[in-house]
């Protein structure tokens, strides 16, 4: 398991492109990690005094409109992104795999039933359903990471249910049933392990497409509440001052193109390494 | 037979005149292309935003207009009388005024008008102000007759009301047809995307110097500033301080700004902890730079505010030497802990997500930590904001509130203990009674009196920070000139504009 891990990694990091796109993950990951600690003015202070500054040395990526420091919002801010988008994921999938699994082992009505449901959710663009579901929860994280999990849930347990019934007729399945093995044995054992390597790469892929999510209901308002360093806040704030603070908008939108591109080209490169055939 | 180079010239020729004359029709026909937010509601007794009044202002015509120094015009009234201390009022009108449909103007117009507005059943918004009417009669044709129940020195103004457009007797269809006297008329309207209106050239006293306007509806200011730059729009009423800011020195364009009496309200509700503890108001009051505000928010363009919406533009009776406390954090924080808030007092603050607000409330939130206030930010669209009166229940919000004429407006609609937009909730029996005083007195030394207390106690205590009146900007393509653009810019003249 580790071996195959660690050989996995490998394979991913042989292409440069994938290397690279890894690595800013990392660079990212490390931001969020130790960045809040170590940058040099608190988020949301504002220093009035030195309002719309251009970068300089003491304010590597300028000031905003009422004086904050750019660069400490950004680095602060990839801690709040990839918080919610990191873990919205998480449950996306988790959930995702859960129902998917289930259901399309067990095949019959469940499966009608479920992935009819997923289908009603599907055909509503992602957007749309997390505009919908914030004007009813009503603005905060905690909406913004129910939205995640309704959007793409249904996706990743419609990717499960592809690998389960190609795999469910098999004849290692058809043994352990006749065995007599139970439902949840069946299905963490002799099921599950066949779905993990389109799983890995659905879910770095449903990860992008979360950070993008976030940022957008971030722009459009109804995500995360100033004055909080959300990205997508950050750009949509910096919006009105691009005439007077363009790094108070390139930088931030920077960032969420950076971090999603290098995420994308991460699970780009962990999907050929997962590809069946290759070791 | 034609020689070749005959006809060829001929042809020159005529291509040359055909060019004349398209281009000559095209410079008759100017058209003023506005970009304005979406009108939302066109009935003229509903209607409030900016972009709402400015349809109607410019395709019906009042009663009397108020100009940019404040005084009453003759609008469909050229003249009038005020008789019996104040109570009657006797309007006479033009008699060259006919309506877009043909129908020439009469008494019975304007009567029915202000009766519908001030039907105590209906419900309207303007019921309120025109309560304090008993009788609207037409004594002719021409002869518009108002009683008063009391005395009330600013009623043009109140005839005046951004609701009180003239309509016929018999329209019905409030915000779908538009049978005004104004010197436009609709041809076409598109909800949400546009309205086309075409002068009436021959309007007795607001000649159009254009030929049509068209009115197309933004939902982003942004969005109509970024047209105004490429050329797609000729005018842009209203935008943000930065949006404004961004425009200087951009080619072919001309910038209008505007001192008006218009305000952000910061309020905190008195009825109920934490506003109902004075100590709790007080240490608001104490803790922000007022002139800070002014200078972050507004970028330095707005007119300090003295938490009292009677501001610069009523110098009879502004006083801005009655100022509400100097900033003191430190007695801030003790008042709040004396209140029982020695770990700091958690409020939301509900912001709409327009003009300067979220700005204010950013600043805010960063001046009131020190003296022990967490605020956290509620940034909602306007709609919401105002949408279902939620702004009326909420402890901690922001609210703009729109230049008008006289100040008396603003005491009677959200400070008097029964005004139906007192968002704070204050009551206040000695406010109440220097407001009545104010608003029914005919004499001047009195009411200036009644304003200057009212200014003192509210600056000192009331549960407000009002801390700048804000400018309202517009910006014109400089192929036109005669903008002149109003406090409350929804009544800003279209007529007016016309080609350089």
């Amino acid at each position: 398991m580790i071996r195959g891990a660690v050989g996995t990694l490998r394979t991913t990091f042989a292409r440069p492109a994938s290397a690279v796109g890894a690595t800013v993950v990392a660079i990212f990951l490390i931001a969020a990690a130790v960045g809040p600690l170590v940058v040099p003015y608190a988020p949301t202070q504002q220093i009035l005094t030195a309002r719309a500054q251009a970068p300089s040395v003491e304010h590597w990526f300028g000031t905003d409109h009422l004086g904050r420091d750019v660069f400490s919002r950004v680095v602060a801010g990839s801690r709040d992104i990839l918080a919610l988008a990191g873990a919205g994921t998480l449950f996306a999938v988790v959930v995702g795999t859960v129902v998917g699994l289930f259901a399309a082992t067990v095949g019959g009505w469940w499966d009608e039933i479920v992935f009819r449901l997923a289908d009603a959710f599907l055909a509503m663009p992602a957007l749309l359903l997390a505009l919908l579901l914030l004007g009813t929860l009503g603005p905060s994280r905690n909406s913004v990471l129910a939205v995640i999990v309704v959007a793409y849930a249904p996706i990743v347990a419609r990717v499960v249910r592809s690998v389960v019934l190609s795999v469910k007729q098999r004849d290692w399945v058809a043994a352990a049933r006749l065995q007599g093995e139970g439902l949840p044995w069946i299905v963490s054992r002799e099921i599950f392990p066949s779905v993990l390597p389109a799983l890995a790469v659905e879910a770095a892929l449903r990860f992008s497409y979360a950070i993008f999510l976030v940022a957008s209901l971030g722009f459009l308002g109804v995500g995360v509440q100033p004055p909080a360093p959300d990205w997508g806040l950050m750009v949509a704030e910096a919006r009105d001052h691009v005439h007077r603070t363009p790094w108070a908008l390139a930088f931030p939108a920077a960032a969420i193109s950076l971090l999603i591109v290098g995420v994308n080209l991460a699970a780009d490169g962990l999907g050929r390494a997962l590809r069946p055939g290759r070791t | 037979m034609d020689h070749p180079a005959r006809s060829l010239r001929s042809l020159a020729a005529l291509a040359v005149a055909l060019l004349v004359a398209l281009t000559a029709g095209l410079a008759g026909a100017q058209t003023l292309r506005v970009g304005i937010e979406t009108p939302a509601q066109l009935d003229p007794a509903f209607a409030s935003a900016d972009a709402e009044i400015l349809v109607l202002a410019n395709v019906y015509d009042y009663l009397v207009d108020i100009d940019a120094a404040n005084e009453v015009q003759p609008g469909l009234a050229e003249s009038w009388e005020i008789a019996d201390e104040g109570r009657t009022w006797t309007f006479q009108l033009r008699d060259d005024v006919r309506f877009h449909s043909g129908a020439p103007l009469e008494a019975e117009d304007v009567v029915a008008t202000y009766d519908r507005l001030r039907d105590p059943d209906a419900g309207l918004p303007t019921g309120d102000l025109y309560a304090n009417v008993v009788d609207v009669r037409a004594e002719d044709a021409r002869t518009v007759v108002f009683e008063l129940a009391e005395p009330n020195p600013f009623f043009a103004y109140d005839l005046s009301d951004n609701h009180a457009v003239i309509h016929r007797a018999d329209a019905d269809e409030f915000g779908s047809t538009f049978d005004g006297t104004g010197p436009f008329r609709v041809v076409a309207y598109a909800p949400e995307d546009r309205m086309t209106l075409e002068a009436v050239p021959d309007h007795p006293f607001r000649a159009p110097g254009v030929d049509a306007v068209e009115l197309i509806f933004f939902a982003e200011q942004s969005a109509a500033v970024s047209a105004l730059r490429g050329g797609q729009l000729d005018l842009v009423l209203r935008m943000p301080t930065p949006l404004y800011q961004s425009l200087e020195g951009a080619p072919g364009i001309e910038r209008h700004q505007v001192a008006t009496n218009a305000f952000d309200l910061v309020r905190l509700r008195s009825d109920r902890a934490p506003g109902n503890d004075p100590r709790v108001v007080q240490a608001m009051k104490l803790a922000v730079d007022r002139e800070l505000i002014v200078e972050v928010v507004t970028e330095g363009l707005g007119a300090p505010g003295f938490d009292t919406p009677l501001g610069p533009l009523y110098d009879a009776w502004h006083r801005p030497d009655l100022a509400p406390p100097a900033q003191d954090v430190e007695r801030a924080r003790e008042l709040l802990a004396e209140a029982g808030y020695e770990d700091g007092l958690e409020l939301e603050l509900h912001v709409p997500d327009s003009g300067d607000r979220p700005d204010l409330a950013a600043v805010l939130a960063e001046m009131l930590a020190p003296a022990g206030f967490d605020v956290s930010i509620r940034l909602q669209p306007e709609s919401v904001y105002y949408g279902s009166d939620g702004w009326l229940e909420v402890d901690f919000g922001i609210t703009g509130w729109g230049s008008r004429p006289v100040p008396q407006f603003y005491f009677e609609t959200m400070i008097a203990c029964d005004a139906v937009w007192n968002e704070a909730h204050y009551c206040d029996p000695e406010v109440d009674a220097l407001i009545r005083t104010a608003g029914s007195t005919l004499d001047e030394a009195e009411r200036t009196e009644a304003y200057a207390e009212l200014q003192r106690i509210l600056a000192a205590e009331g549960p407000y920070l009002i801390p700048y009146f804000f400018p309202q900007y517009a910006a014109i393509s400089d192929a036109f000139g005669g903008l002149e653009v109003k406090a409350f810019p929804g009544r800003t003249d279209l007529a007016s504009v016309h080609p350089r």
